[in-house]
């Protein structure tokens, strides 16, 4: 055999040809978009002026960079207060004797999948101007603070996205030893002192990354401010009015504003990513830290504070499915039952139902597929280009929902690949979005399997293929049906990217329950997020229950 | 001899690390042959690379004459034992056992008769349908071995199979494997760090220290006459002594210890009077004998310690300046046992010494 042939060989075998594969399709979905965005947003096309153009404006404009200042705002106190409830609430609940305890965690994980802009309207039914509790108390003479504009924004936020950190910072615990603890209790550091010393500082991980999922799905979220925000804009808002404008739409702004928004997530990805290394400390539990004894009465507060946090996030999507089933004038539910809701959304769910089944079947599908052969290839053949496809999945998590929108958009629009309004490019929007999923699902699995499992299969005369298909993936399979569980649960509700790239035809449920609700129309709506909820939630019921997985695989 | 494989002066660098240097090795067809080291001495990584999982920096490796550093790690037809087993725990045990064969497109029938004797061989044939989880440590093992015997392969490797075991299951084990290997009739690579193992296994032994060759030969040869200090030390007890060279006739030198002591060696090539050596002999090969304190001829020295464990009794004999020597003997009933503290000589054959280069400073 020539050395050239061998060379050819190497190239062409399967593992290079799939990572080849692999590259092209995540450089075609999310490279590719995200450059041209970055290149639309320096180009004059709309107006004849410099490169800088569109950004000088963005700036210059109070109208433009007020929507930036704003989602700071909300972000960041979003992001505060969610440390703030979450922290406590994830410590008392691992630590302390707490009534209930399995049950909080699975209400937290409801609140977690429940789509976040169900929420909002939820919250407007029960706090809005004509809201079920703004009228009772209003006949007390009680005010209550208006649930529009920033400050509701922030609560609904804060309420939605609390169990990111809950769910990190509890399984952070997990991973503390009880004698770190016991070490410092007993150098005489108080309760208190110890955790804010020691426990505290080991969490520091598990904390950012809570604060950074929060950021970000703030940052970048576009349903609650729609319908929450009223006047007070925030950038993935500006972004949508520009994108889907009634007058055709302005692409080149919209995509400097989604350089603006990418820069932004992808520093603070950027910034958690150091401040982690920076801190991270390797501990792995031997015993990880018990529950601790307390007196009565500080149960009792610890109890009470849990149950009232975890209460009324919930409240929301109780509220759902009590009014999904009241009768509905407009905006306005009455105290009567009826099944008048559901009766109406029969004629008309059938399309969006099969749209959101089938585009998430088949993205999760894709995923599940693409994902583990990605895994394998960053686990199984370091290198460069395996460092690289890593860095892209990472990155794809940085990227919002919206922005891939345009930039698929902008990317697709003209043949011979002009895919916008197509199904299609719903389905590669969801993958894309969603593929981290299982790539890290079958990452965590991989490098906890010892290769000597699948060089036994090549050693014994299967090639690289076979190998795959008849070691590999049997070994990982209860880490790809997790993640394609995970995947399903998480794509069913996507609603920022599915708002740019649908067309009448591609509409989902979650669009549908989005328009019913700009629209008005609460019980119809209410009775169409019920179904939502039900879909979302019960893949995750087999993941828990049948696979005996913990909630925190969920982040 | 026919040659089954010859590897030929294979070297493999990572980064920093050479883990094999300079290798050469010519394996007969239906040898038992053993690479014995200790941790990180490049057996596994030698092994991984007649295997093809590895490629080599320098250096060919050939089965029956043909170079085969080219061909992928699937189409080489070698047999591998993995140290911890890699069962495929999602099949069963026939499954397991044919899955090489399956792979190699064998029809049906032959794949039934194949497997089927195999499981005879290897006396699971009653447990064939049993998935890898059901099996104890000692009955995975055996099918790995089936697993990998099966396809009939050119060579077969096993890297420390018996390692995980424990040693009542890893005695017995040992000669069971070797006796397939007998009745199979293959060729086969024996990677381990216990030289026991080693000495009763194998029909040769490589003995391997930082990734280089330092001795190939007989379990007996490697035991009896060690070329290098190193064999000799990692290969059985020795005492090894600091010696100079004073008399040199013939084949045979006399050294004088340190300690003021002198020994007899028979059989000496390439050193020269004055020369510092090593004097290097086994504790079994050294008798006690009662002295007077003024016989200062021989290696004279006080008996400081008498361990007995069971079968065989060892003396620790001071022979002065802090020097420490170990005698073994057998223990027989009603045979005189050596006072502690008694002045004694240490008789030892001059055919049973061997001299080495000098320990380094
Ligand atoms: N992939 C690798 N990258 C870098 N160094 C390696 C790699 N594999 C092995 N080495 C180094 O090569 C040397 C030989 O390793 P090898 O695994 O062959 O030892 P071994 O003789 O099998 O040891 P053991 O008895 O512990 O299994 C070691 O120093 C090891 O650290
Ligand atoms: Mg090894």
């Amino acid at each position: 055999m020539t050395g050239a042939m061998v060379a050819a060989r190497r190239l062409l075998g399967f593992w290079p040809a799939v990572t080849a594969a692999m590259l092209i399709v995540t450089a075609a979905l999310l490279l590719l978009p995200v450059v041209n965005i970055v290149g639309l947003s320096f180009s004059g096309e709309e107006d004849t002026a410099g490169v800088l153009r569109n950004y000088q404006m963005f700036f210059s404009e109070p109208y433009y960079y007020r929507t930036l200042i704003n989602s700071f705002i909300v972000s960041i106190s979003a992001t505060v207060l969610a440390l703030l409830v979450g922290v406590p609430a994830a410590y008392f609940t691992s630590r302390f004797h707490i009534w209930m305890r399995s049950l909080i965690r699975a209400a937290v994980v409801l609140i977690f999948v429940s789509p976040p802009f169900i929420g909002s309207y939820s919250w407007i039914i029960l706090l809005g101007r004509n809201g079920l509790v703004t009228t009772t108390l209003a006949d007390y003479g009680i005010s209550l603070p208006s649930i529009y504009g920033a400050q509701g924004i922030i609560f609904v936020f804060t309420l939605h996205y609390f169990p990111f950190v809950f769910l990190l910072v509890s399984s952070g615990l997990k991973s503390i030893d009880q004698s770190i603890e016991d070490a410092a209790r007993n150098l005489g550091s108080s309760e208190f002192a110890t955790f804010r010393k020691v426990i505290a500082p080991l969490l520091a991980p598990s904390i950012s990354t809570g604060a950074l999922l929060v950021f970000i799905a703030c940052f970048t979220d576009l349903g609650t401010p729609i319908i929450l925000g009223e006047r007070f804009r925030v950038l993935p808002v500006l972004i949508y009015g520009e994108f889907v404008n009634d007058f055709g739409g302005r692409p080149v702004l919209a995509s400097t504003l989604s350089v603006l928004l990418l820069l932004i997530t992808t520093a603070a990805l950027l910034l958690q990513r150091w401040y982690a290394s920076r801190n991270a400390f390797g501990t792995a539990a031997v015993r990880p830290l018990t529950l601790q004894e307390q007196p009565f009465k500080k149960r009792l507060l610890a109890a009470l504070f849990v149950y009232t946090l975890v209460g009324v996030a919930l409240l929301p999507l109780v509220n759902i499915i009590v009014s999904s089933f009241l009768k509905a004038n407009g905006p306005v539910l009455l105290a009567e039952f009826t099944l008048d809701n559901y009766q109406r959304i029969l004629g008309t769910i059938g399309r969006p139902l099969w749209n959101t089944i089938f585009f998430t079947t088949t993205a999760t599908l894709l995923c599940a597929v693409f994902g583990t052969m990605i895994g394998y290839i960053i686990v199984r053949r370091p290198g460069r280009i395996s460092s690289f496809l890593d860095t892209i999945i990472m990155f794809s998590f940085a990227v919002p929902g919206i922005v891939l929108g345009v930039g698929l958009v902008v990317t697709y629009h003209h043949p011979p690949f002009a895919m916008t309004g197509t199904a299609l490019i719903l389905i590669l929007a969801y993958f894309i979005r969603r593929l981290p999923f299982s790539v890290r699902s079958s990452v965590g699995m991989l490098q906890q399997l010892s290769r000597d499992t699948e060089e036994a299969s090549v050693n014994l005369g299967a090639g690289p293929a076979m190998t795959f298909i008849k070691i590999t993936v049997p070994l990982l399979s209860v880490a790809i049906l997790s993640g394609v569980l995970l995947t399903w649960s998480n794509t069913i509700r996507e609603l920022s990217a599915t708002l740019i790239l649908q067309s009448g035809r591609t509409v989902t449920v979650s669009l549908e329950i989005f328009n019913e609700v700009v629209n008005g129309n609460f019980g119809v709506a209410s009775a169409l997020g019920t179904v939502l909820i039900l879909l979302t939630f019960l893949p995750l019921s087999v993941l828990f229950t049948a696979m005996g997985k913990r909630e925190d695989a969920l982040v | 001899m026919t040659t089954a494989v010859s590897i030929n002066k294979v070297t493999k660098r990572f980064d920093a690390t050479t883990a094999v240097d300079d290798v050469t090795i010519d394996i007969a067809r239906g040898e038992f042959f053993t690479l014995l080291g200790s941790s990180g001495c490049g057996k596994t990584t030698l092994l991984r690379i007649i295997a093809g999982f590895l490629r080599q920096t320098s250096g060919t490796i050939r089965f029956d004459d043909k170079p085969i550093d080219d061909v992928p790690a699937h189409r080489r037809n070698t047999g591998m034992v993995f140290q911890n087993y890699a069962i495929f725990p999602h099949l069963s045990v026939f499954d397991n056992i044919a899955y090489g064969l399956r792979a190699r497109g064998c029809a049906r029938a032959e794949i039934d008769t194949r497997v089927g004797q195999m499981l005879e061989l290897i006396q699971l044939a009653a447990l064939k349908n049993r998935r890898p989880r059901e099996l104890s440590g000692g009955q995975q093992q055996r099918v790995v071995l089936a697993r990998a015997m099966v396809i009939q392969p050119d060579v077969l490797l096993m890297d420390e199979p018996l390692s995980n075991l424990d040693t009542a299951m890893r005695v017995h084990l040992r000669a069971e494997i070797r006796a397939l290997q007998r009745q199979v009739g293959i060729t086969t690579i024996y990677v381990t760090h216990d030289q026991e193992e080693a000495l009763l296994m194998s029909d040769r032994v490589a003995v391997m220290s930082h990734g280089r060759v330092k001795q190939i030969a007989t379990p007996l040869e490697i035991y009896n006459t060690p070329e290098t200090r190193f064999v000799a030390g990692f290969v059985g007890e020795c005492n090894m002594l600091p010696g100079k060279v004073v008399e040199l006739a013939d084949q045979t030198a006399t050294v004088a210890l340190g300690e003021g002591g002198r020994l007899a060696v028979q059989g000496v090539s390439g050193v020269v009077q004055g020369q510092a050596r090593t004097v290097a002999f086994r504790p079994q090969d050294a008798e006690l004998q009662p002295v007077p304190d003024d016989d200062t001829r021989g290696l004279c020295g006080r008996l400081v310690d008498i361990q007995f464990l069971g079968g065989t009794v060892r003396f620790v004999v001071d022979i002065g300046a802090g020097a420490i020597v170990h005698v073994a003997a057998q223990r027989r009933t009603g045979a005189a046992i050596p006072v502690l503290g008694g002045r004694y000589r240490l008789d030892i054959p001059p055919h049973a010494v061997r001299l080495f280069e000098p320990a380094p400073a």
